[in-house]
């Protein structure tokens, strides 16, 4: 009897995790459900009297919100959604790129790429992201050229670009940390018998420790991309009109605050948990050849 | 597994006996969402604590902004508040609000009047009630001297500096739908934005252009051009359905203008003798 439920059990733990992307949602709508009919409505509302009065109303998404070009929410929403997607796909892009870079600077031997390597990580990991974004903006003005500045402030997308140097710039600091402890955990043999085989030291890096040592550093850089994600918030307050902003001009032109912020918060999760997804499928199929 | 079990059995027991029990008399349940009339009048609140909060900006010149020197909040919002406080018989209490921010502090309850450059808007009614316009404004343009732009129509294609939050914003792209729009986060961003070249232009009400252009070192580099392509009436916000308050903040407003404060307050931010002249070409609503 006791070993059927243990068959039973352990076919139900293989359906579950085969069908895992239905049964999770799943899931967590039926909770959903159990906490709004059975919690909600029955406990707190008929034995604590509280009630939230709130008519959700997303029709306020087709109102008008510039009525010169029938501009809509939607439409203003959709393109900020566009925005955060553009500047955290080119920022991850630098970002790692940049990473690598100064990881393996860290560990050359050459001192002075070492010392500019860590002076710079350490420099961009304790300054706030939002004092760097205004720093770049406002700060840099001095330094350029004249001639050049009247070209590159004409631009439409100046905002758009100083933000993706901030991001990028600011998590290269966390994700060449992240790949420097990678590096670092494989054995030392490999770098010894890749020189032995005649390999120059870059070559060794390139061709035998980086890849294993990317397989490692993967879910930390999952982690990382998903900061980016969320921290590229932040470029609002230098004006570019990403999703954030995007819903705070609906919820102040309209005060519908809860309706902007729940499919805000909607978007950001998808966002997040697709990136997650990708880079996930991009370790499976990629580097699953790789073998110690 | 068995433990998850039991638990969930006993929630759903509790939530059947809640659903046999009758619910009580419909009445405490029916007030209490609602944005229904405070239950204290402001009045009373305010003579109770003894002091009127107002919120006020603090970076806004001429209207509400820190003085360099003496380190406190002054201007002419601040001053129409202290006057309105002094018919109270109260102490006055400031409290600083962005335009972000601004209906929210009233609606929570924060302050007892709003007197922050807040135009009176139909949507904005809806939420917060408003006192008869004290003053009447329009948005224009702030750009340096030696400018081409004359006109919204000369916006096209152009950036332009406006902050958060405000109806500068949405009104100069239901202008001229061609420009790019750039929303900071507050007037001195938008303006350093301006002074450094990223945006051709600063939008907002022709008032705060005017404490913008005076409080720079060199005010004659920078002009402000074109027609009013808005028109902004300011009022002092005050909390929805109580028409006591509301009543006594208009009396209030009417007398100060009758008895000849309201212009001297002008003559104070706006005259002719402040860096900020702009000649009065308005006047209040006044009721017999």
């Amino acid at each position: 009897m006791k070993r059927k439920i243990h068959d039973l059990k352990v076919e139900a733990s293989i359906f579950i995790e085969r069908h895992r992307f239905i049964v999770f949602p799943l899931v967590l709508i039926l909770i959903g459900l159990f906490c709004y009919f059975v919690l909600y409505e029955l406990l707190i509302v008929k034995v604590f009297n509280i009630e939230i009065k709130y008519e959700l109303n997303y029709a306020v998404y087709n109102t008008y919100y510039i009525k010169a070009t029938k501009l809509t929410y939607i439409q203003l929403y959709l393109s900020g959604v566009y925005t955060t997607i553009k500047i955290s796909l080119i920022s991850i892009v630098i970002a790692m790129s940049l990473g690598t870079l100064l990881a393996v600077f860290r560990l050359s031997r050459v001192k002075i790429l070492d010392i500019f390597a860590k002076a710079y990580i350490e420099f961009m990991r304790n300054t706030p992201l939002l004092i760097q974004i205004f720093f770049w903006y406002y700060g840099t003005d001095l330094l350029i050229p004249d001639f050049f500045k009247k070209w590159l402030y004409g631009q439409t997308s100046t905002e758009f670009a100083y933000g993706v140097i901030a991001l990028s710039i600011y998590t290269s600091a966390f994700i060449a940390e992240e790949i420097r402890a990678g590096i670092q955990s494989i054995p030392k043999e490999q770098m010894e018998a890749s020189r032995a085989q005649g390999l120059s030291f870059l070559q060794a890096m390139r061709l035998v420790i980086l890849p294993q040592a990317f397989r490692i550093v993967i879910p930390p850089l999952i982690s990382q991309s998903l900061n980016l994600t969320k921290n590229s918030s932040l470029v609002m307050a230098i004006g570019v009109v990403e999703l954030m902003a995007a819903s705070r001009f609906l919820y102040e032109g309209t005060y519908r605050v809860f309706e902007a912020l729940t499919v805000t918060t909607v978007i950001y999760l998808s966002l997040s948990l697709l990136i997650s997804f990708s880079i996930n499928q991009y370790n499976r199929y990629f580097l699953k050849y790789i073998r110690y | 597994m068995k433990k998850l079990f039991v638990i969930v059995l006993a929630l759903l027991m509790i939530g059947a006996v809640c659903a046999c029990e009758k619910a009580p008399a419909p009445a405490p349940t029916g007030d209490m969402g609602e944005t229904a009339a405070p239950a204290m009048s402001t009045i009373d609140k305010i003579k109770d604590a003894g002091k009127l909060v107002a919120g006020v900006k603090d970076s806004v010149v001429p209207f509400g902004f820190v003085d360099e020197k003496k380190r406190e909040l002054v201007g002419f919002d601040v001053d129409v508040c202290r006057y309105i406080a002094k018919k109270l018989k109260v102490k006055i209490e400031f409290k600083a609000v962005t335009s972000a921010n601004r209906i929210q502090m009233l609606t929570d309850g924060e302050v007892d009047i709003l007197a922050a450059t807040m135009t009176h808007k139909m949507e904005r009614d809806e939420v917060i009630d408003f006192s008869i316009t004290y003053f009447m404004d329009g948005q224009k343009l702030l750009v340096a001297k030696d400018s081409t732009i004359e006109s919204v129509a000369d916006l096209a294609g152009k950036k332009v500096g406006s902050v958060k939050g405000s109806t500068s914003e949405k009104n100069v792209k239901e202008a001229q739908p061609k420009c790019e729009v750039i929303s900071f986060e507050g007037y001195p961003e938008a303006f350093l934005a301006l002074k450094q070249g990223k945006v051709e232009a600063v939008t907002t009400d022709s008032v705060i252009l005017v404490g913008l252009k005076g409080s720079d070192e060199n005010p004659d580099d920078w002009k402000i051009v074109g027609e009013f392509f808005s028109s902004e009436p300011y009022g002092l916000g005050v909390p929805e359905n109580d028409s006591e308050w509301r009543d006594f903040v208009n009396f209030t407003l009417m007398e100060m203008w009758v008895e000849g404060d309201w212009q001297k307050i002008y003559n104070k931010w706006l005259g002719p003798d402040t860096n900020y002249y702009m000649p009065l070409s308005w006047q209040i609503e006044l009721w017999p």
